[in-house]
């Protein structure tokens, strides 16, 4: 968390990894319109900071067109998982980029439809040839223009010729499922142009992104990483006192707690204020503070300027317990791994504390400046994904209604009468173009409840939902508390008119311990019948977390045979009575 | 002064400091290519607190040149 590293630090830093063993792996291809060196370097230090090996590709300066269009390239050669196509407005514009008024204005909206179609083109091409993700950015807008202020009367002038370009392009490319567009001018705008782009830089080399900001880049191009290889965290867990409200409940007691419209509470408002729009986005909040339970949740409940409330928390540890030790027990009741976590706390101490008993869980240093939580919140990149799901935005009721049934539960006295007053009811789906980037998004993010832990991109589910010889289903889970929406996903490969093999078995932690898997297997087994196959191959592959899994095809009836198991399609299955099935 | 130059050079060049001297160009150091000779500027600058023109930056053909261009920036070298 240096606050700032030299492009020649990551440089240094990148020469040292080589050799080193990482979790996980990427392979990142990056082609430009102009010098671009350095940037892979940054990124291999970020990805290893994040246990991935980063293997770069850097494209010729300004080859992109070859690298592109000849389909033996030597970029195409290194098969990248991900590509940042990294364009400039002087460079599409050429001498238009100092003269566009050498053009009418009919003429320039033409030149800006051909560099449109131009772009989509090669966009197109690339898709063609490479399962690589595509990210390409979006065009600066340069301040300055021959006609100053005259711009903002001028009918489709030079600054409306880029706003055009990029709003076309977004458009265009929202029909390209593996290809995203990041959004450079915004970049521009958030360090400004005189910060990004440095004259001497571009004289000397050609380079447009100017070297101090080179690592600024590399950190927003790190989201994509995030969301490709499905690491994003999925829930922050705040401390209380002086960092949801300043002061100290304990001491201060209600009324002189700091939060509200004056400063300094209104920089902890800020705060709760972004805290909740993440929470409405798919986040899940969480608590773990050293407090009076009583004087914790009178303020969460009776402040009258406290954003978040108690039905925005799916848990709290208000308690007066080891932090670590309540970090674990919010994982569990979560069903969540530590991995997934973002902790927030004002005391240094606590977080030192946090990072060497959980170093997986995210501990981000906060200033003792509570005017800069709300800055610090909204830099991290960490829970970035690549499409927000209709289940991303109901997750925090998902888990209200979670805690609702854990309730239901502790009152039931056995776990069959529980299972019975919960109404289940499974919905069965083949794979189509609304749940595939569902489908996708559960192979990259489940852990526990996964047999084979196989991660899938959107165009692998899309590609297989076409092959006739695999069957790619879901299945959307609902109950008397609420819908959980799509949670299970099924893979079967059917090559074999014999023997199906399951390529891929999985439930979302949320929808465990249910018995819906077998209901889900069971139409698996009848599409089988329906095909007069003669048995189900399936395989568990352990990790570190699927452990809940593990007993699984047994409890089926399948039979271990070496390394695999099998289960005779004579044999008759039992599926749980009171889980309703539909198959839509 | 002219220690931290030369570790400075050494660091962006990725070479042991004991192989900068004055006379070293990137004809003698592999490592010196054009583009990190902009880093190295860059770096130069930081360090430093200095500016340099597009003239100053284009002259430099060794160690020395920068040397002389850092004294002319105020940048005192006792040796």
């Amino acid at each position: 968390m240096n606050s700032k590293q030299s492009l020649s630090d990551f440089i240094s830093k990148s020469r040292k990894l080589r050799g080193k063993k990482f979790g996980k792996k990427i392979k990142i291809g990056i082609l430009s319109s102009f010098t671009i060196n350095g940037l892979s370097e940054v990124l291999q230090v970020k990805c290893a900071e994040k246990n991935i090996e980063c293997i770069t590709y850097v494209g010729g300066y300004n080859q992109y067109n070859q690298e592109i269009l000849n389909n033996k390239s030597n970029f195409y050669k290194f098969s990248p998982n991900i590509t940042f196509l990294i364009l400039d407005t002087r460079s599409l514009l050429g001498e238009f980029f100092y003269n566009p008024y050498s053009l009418s204005a009919s003429e320039r909206k033409d030149f800006v439809n051909d560099k449109v179609k131009e772009i989509l083109n090669l966009v197109d091409t690339f898709c063609k040839n490479t399962e690589s993700k595509l990210v390409l950015t979006n065009f600066a807008l340069p301040v300055y223009s021959p006609y100053g202020i005259a711009e903002s009367k001028t009918d489709y002038g030079f600054h409306d010729m880029i706003v055009d370009l990029n709003s076309k392009l977004k458009e265009s490319l929202k029909e390209f499922n593996s290809v995203y567009l990041f959004d450079f001018l915004l970049f521009v705008l958030k360090y400004g142009e005189k910060h990004v782009f440095d004259f001497q830089n571009f004289f000397f080399g050609d380079i447009k992104i100017s070297l101090d900001f080179i690592p600024n880049f590399a950190t927003e191009l790190m989201s994509y990483v995030i969301g490709v290889l499905g690491i994003s965290k999925k829930c922050i867990v705040l401390d209380l006192d002086n960092t949801l409200w300043g002061g100290i409940i304990g001491e201060d007691g209600l009324e002189g707690i700091q939060l509200g419209p004056q400063p300094p509470g209104n920089s902890y408002m800020e705060f709760q204020k972004i805290l909740k729009s993440l929470s409405a986005r798919g986040i899940i909040l969480a608590i773990n503070s050293k407090n009076n339970l009583e004087d914790a949740l009178n303020v969460i409940s009776k402040h009258p300027h406290m954003i978040l409330r108690e039905k925005d928390f799916a848990c709290m540890k208000i308690n007066w317990n080891d932090k670590v030790q309540n970090m674990k027990e919010i994982a569990f009741e979560l069903n969540i791994g530590d991995d997934s976590m973002v902790f927030f706390d004002d005391d240094p101490v606590n977080r030192e504390y946090m990072r060497m008993n959980l170093p997986d869980v995210y501990t981000p240093d906060l200033p003792s400046d509570s005017s800069q939580y709300a800055e610090i919140l909204q830099s991290i990149n960490e829970f970035s994904v690549l499409k927000i799901t209709k289940e991303d935005s109901h997750r925090s009721q998902m888990y209200l209604q979670q805690k609702k049934r854990k309730e239901l539960e502790k009152t039931s006295s056995n776990l069959d009468e529980f299972l019975k007053t919960l109404n289940l009811h499974v919905t069965i789906q083949k794979s189509n173009n609304f749940n595939i980037p569902r489908i996708s998004q559960l192979t990259l993010k489940t852990n526990q409840f996964n047999l084979t832990t196989k991660r899938y991109q959107e165009e692998d589910i899309r590609k297989f939902s076409n092959d006739s010889k695999m069957l790619v289903g879901c299945a959307q889970i609902e109950d008397k508390f609420g819908d959980n929406g799509i949670t299970g996903v099924f893979v079967v490969e059917k090559n074999n008119p014999d023997e199906w093999i399951l390529d891929t078995f999985l439930l979302s932690c949320r929808v465990m311990g249910r018995e819906v898997e077998k209901s889900i297997l069971n139409y698996v087994i009848s599409e089988a019948r329906k095909s007069d196959v003669a048995r189900i191959k399936a395989q568990y592959i352990p990790t570190k977390k699927n452990k809940p899994i593990e007993e699984f095809l047994p409890s089926c009836g399948f039979v271990k045979k070496k390394d695999h198991w099998i289960y005779n399609l004579d044999k008759p299955f039992k599926v749980p009575e009171f889980i309703k099935v539909d198959v839509r | 002064m002219t220690e931290k130059l030369y570790n400075l050079i050494a660091k962006v060049l990725n070479v042991p400091a004991s192989e900068i001297n004055d006379e070293s160009t990137p004809e003698s150091i592999e490592s010196w290519t054009s583009f990190n000779g902009y880093v190295l500027l860059y770096e130069l600058e930081t360090s430093f607190n200095v500016k340099f023109s597009i003239d100053e930056a284009m002259d430099v053909k060794n160690v020395a040149d920068i040397k002389r261009h850092l004294n002319n920036h105020g940048v005192v070298f006792d040796d």
